[in-house]
């Protein structure tokens, strides 16, 4: 393998990575405040696709489609979690956990109801030709979504470091109770984790419906979302992204050294191996307990 | 006395049971029973909601001209999900529980491949329209049908003889799915290529439905250097394929299989469709403006009106055929409709010719593949036109029946 074919390897890794990324930042968001692990993300990223699709049949301009996408997905989580989960928070975790995979059900649904199953596309606001830099080709789509990536994850780690909101998330991530007793709206917690990480999940949507088209199967993101969020310890923002990107890395890499049957079912080994050693994932560590 | 009784009850009872082997499952006195199943949902949903739509709007004027022989058609049809299992449950279903004259495949080869052994046991008819799965007609069976597609093996001569001679090389690549038919067909086309030509796929490479990231297998098309790359799978996939080849300097041009030749694949690939070559199973595509198109298209819209962008497309149109062919073996069966008099009524079909919409379906006692014609196109601005270019090779496949 030559430098310059590892370089553009890398280039294609990264891209799909930074995909996997931004769905693994909007799994880990809800499941870091509230502990529930939302499996209509996937979902979530299908219906930003569609409605960026809507937006822009409209003839709005891109910065419009993006803040629409954002807004319709954020108030769609605030609403699912109003009506869907806060009424049934008390449930079991396993109870919760299915609820999310009803609501994701419920979304896609509504979607093949209204757009039918047939693949759409969705141009992107750059040229679509490749640009030449160091002899390798970038694409202007793939690093849009890696700088919007970028921006999201540290926007979401100034929040949870700097802000009221971000600070109360955290404190109901490690007990909601003695949050409650504290004075935290633990209600308002769980609908703010709700709208953020709808809306990041909405704007993955967006962003990757011009590199791998629309359709509502788009969804199956969800489980290389998982196992990023896996791999960076699922209650670490910045391990989530690196976990995304590692995942990237590694199916391009190893589609091309080991060949393209085996692209797919390396980074689940990997993350075997990984688990075995480090239980928590890379930036996760295990619960404090006092004994 | 006890003799008289049993006299009595042994006569009506044969009486019965002579009513019942001569009422045959799924036709009543002024009704047919049609089962059809494809994929409504998942990745392969565009073919069986197309094939279902096309299969309706045929019933529905059928119907409205009278129906068959004085009865009216009407279908019961299952989403397979493109699933082997979830096919041979919806064959089931429709046989056992909803009890239909014959079953109509209006799916892909995934799905229709799991009810093969099933239906050639049940010894009713099913006619398949869209899926090339060779086990529909190779072994022959008596009750199984192939329309408007044709078999994996025929796909195989005529993608060998294309690739090898109108792009005059002998450096080809070929990227299929895992599926069943994009495997199918890669098989078959491999097998022609070293039958025909002497030639073996510089590279062979092969993806899962689904997949997002074709970068390992473009580079090791980019290593072997073919002079046309061969893509068999889906839309969506081929969009994203197609893309990345650009962003990785392949300029190579694609070919790809009769199952995109189809606005969908424009509608996904925009401006990477451009140049990409494939065979169509129909003369004439959605959007085109031949005056039988225009007005098959103004039909089906009136039927239609709300259907998403990208329809219809090839597959209403086949599935619309075929339910007209059917339905004219139907005819000539006559009033007394069984399996058998409709088996032989399938087999006398010659050239039938539904318009210009649609290739002619020509079936045999010795051969049950009702399409050898596949029409070879190019996207130009946009849009998939003809491609002057004509097989100069005899077919191989009804040699073995």
């Amino acid at each position: 393998m030559t430098i310059t074919l590892a370089f553009q390897l890398a280039i294609a890794g990264v891209s799909v990575g930074s995909i996997y990324a931004l769905v693994a930042l909007a799994i880990v968001i809800p499941f870091k405040s509230s502990g529930v692990l939302n499996f209509a993300q996937g979902e979530v990223v299908t219906f930003g696709a569609y409605a960026a699709l809507v937006l822009t049949q409209l003839a709005l301009p891109y910065p419009v489609v993006v803040l629409g996408v954002v807004v319709l997905g954020g108030v769609g989580g605030i609403v699912a979690e109003r009506l869907l989960i806060r009424p049934i928070v008390q449930a079991p975790e396993f109870t919760l956990v299915m609820a999310t995979f009803a609501i994701g059900l419920l979304i896609k649904g509504l979607i093949s109801l209204k757009f039918g199953d047939s693949a759409a596309s969705l141009d992107s606001p750059f040229d679509p030709e490749p640009l030449l830099a160091f002899g390798l080709r970038f694409n202007l789509t793939s690093l849009w979504i890696l700088a919007c990536t970028t921006f999201v994850t540290l926007s979401v780690i100034g929040f949870f470091k700097y802000t009221k909101m971000g600070k109360a998330m955290r404190a109901v991530s490690v007990n909601a109770e003695a949050s409650r007793l504290m004075g935290i709206k633990v209600s308002s917690v769980y609908r703010w984790a709700w709208g953020i990480s709808t809306a990041i999940g909405a704007l993955s949507g967006l962003l990757v419906a011009p590199l791998i088209g629309i359709n509502p199967e788009i969804g199956h993101l969800i489980l290389r979302g998982l196992l990023a969020a896996v791999i960076g310890g699922f209650t670490s923002i910045a391990g989530a992204v690196f976990g995304g990107i590692a995942v990237g890395l590694i199916e391009t890499f190893s589609g091309v050294l080991i060949g393209s049957t085996f692209k797919n079912l390396v980074p689940f080994l990997l993350l075997m191996l990984l688990l075995f050693f480090r239980p928590h994932g890379l930036f996760g560590a295990a619960e404090a307990k006092r004994v | 006395m006890n003799t008289i009784a049993r006299a009595v009850c042994g006569f009506v009872l044969s009486v019965a049971g002579l009513t019942a082997s001569a009422q045959q499952q799924g036709v009543t006195a002024d009704n047919i029973l049609i089962g059809a199943f494809g994929p409504i949902t998942g990745p392969a949903a565009y073919i069986g909601l197309a094939g279902r739509d096309g299969m309706n709007l045929a019933i529905k004027e059928i119907n409205a001209a009278g129906g068959i022989n004085g009865r009216k058609l009407s279908s019961a049809f299952e989403d397979d999900a493109h699933s082997p299992t979830r096919g041979l449950a919806a064959a089931k279903k429709l046989i056992e529980q909803d009890k239909v004259f014959m079953l109509m495949s209006v799916g892909g080869s995934n799905a229709t491949a799991g009810t093969i052994d099933y239906v050639r046991d049940s010894k009713l008819i099913m006619y398949v329209s869209i899926a090339s799965v060779p086990q529909v007609t190779w072994p022959f069976a008596k009750n199984m049908f192939r329309g408007g597609t044709t078999e994996s093996a025929r796909y195989g001569e005529l993608y060998a003889e294309f690739l090898s001679t109108h792009f005059k090389t002998k450096k080809i690549g070929i990227m299929s799915g895992r599926e069943e038919y994009p495997r199918n067909e890669g098989d078959a086309t491999v097998i022609k290529l070293k039958d025909w030509f002497g030639l073996a796929p510089v590279a062979r490479v092969e993806f899962n439905i689904g997949d997002k990231d074709f970068t390992p297998q473009l580079v090791q098309m980019q290593k072997a250097g073919p002079d046309v790359i061969a893509f068999l799978g889906n839309p969506a996939e081929a969009a994203i394929a197609m893309r990345q080849a650009k962003e990785l300097g392949l300029k190579q041009p694609f070919f790809v299989g009769s199952n995109m030749v189809d606005p969908a694949l424009i509608l996904a690939a925009r401006t990477s469709a451009e140049g990409v070559t494939g065979f169509s199973l129909i003369p004439l595509l959605p959007g085109s403006k031949n005056p039988d198109m225009v007005k098959w298209q103004e039909s089906w819209k009136k039927e239609y009106p709300s259907a998403p962008a990208g329809r219809p497309n090839n597959f209403d149109v086949m599935a619309y055929a075929d339910m007209y062919v059917v339905a004219d073996a139907m005819k000539r069966a006559g009033k007394d409709l069984t399996t058998d008099s409709m088996i032989a009524s399938l087999e006398a079909t010659k050239d039938f010719s539904v318009g210009a919409i649609a290739t002619k379906r020509t079936f045999s006692t010795k051969h049950h593949i009702g399409n050898l014609t596949l029409v070879p196109m190019i996207v130009q601005n946009g849009a998939w036109e003809p491609v002057t270019w004509s097989s100069s090779r005899q077919s191989d496949i009804l040699n073995r029946y």
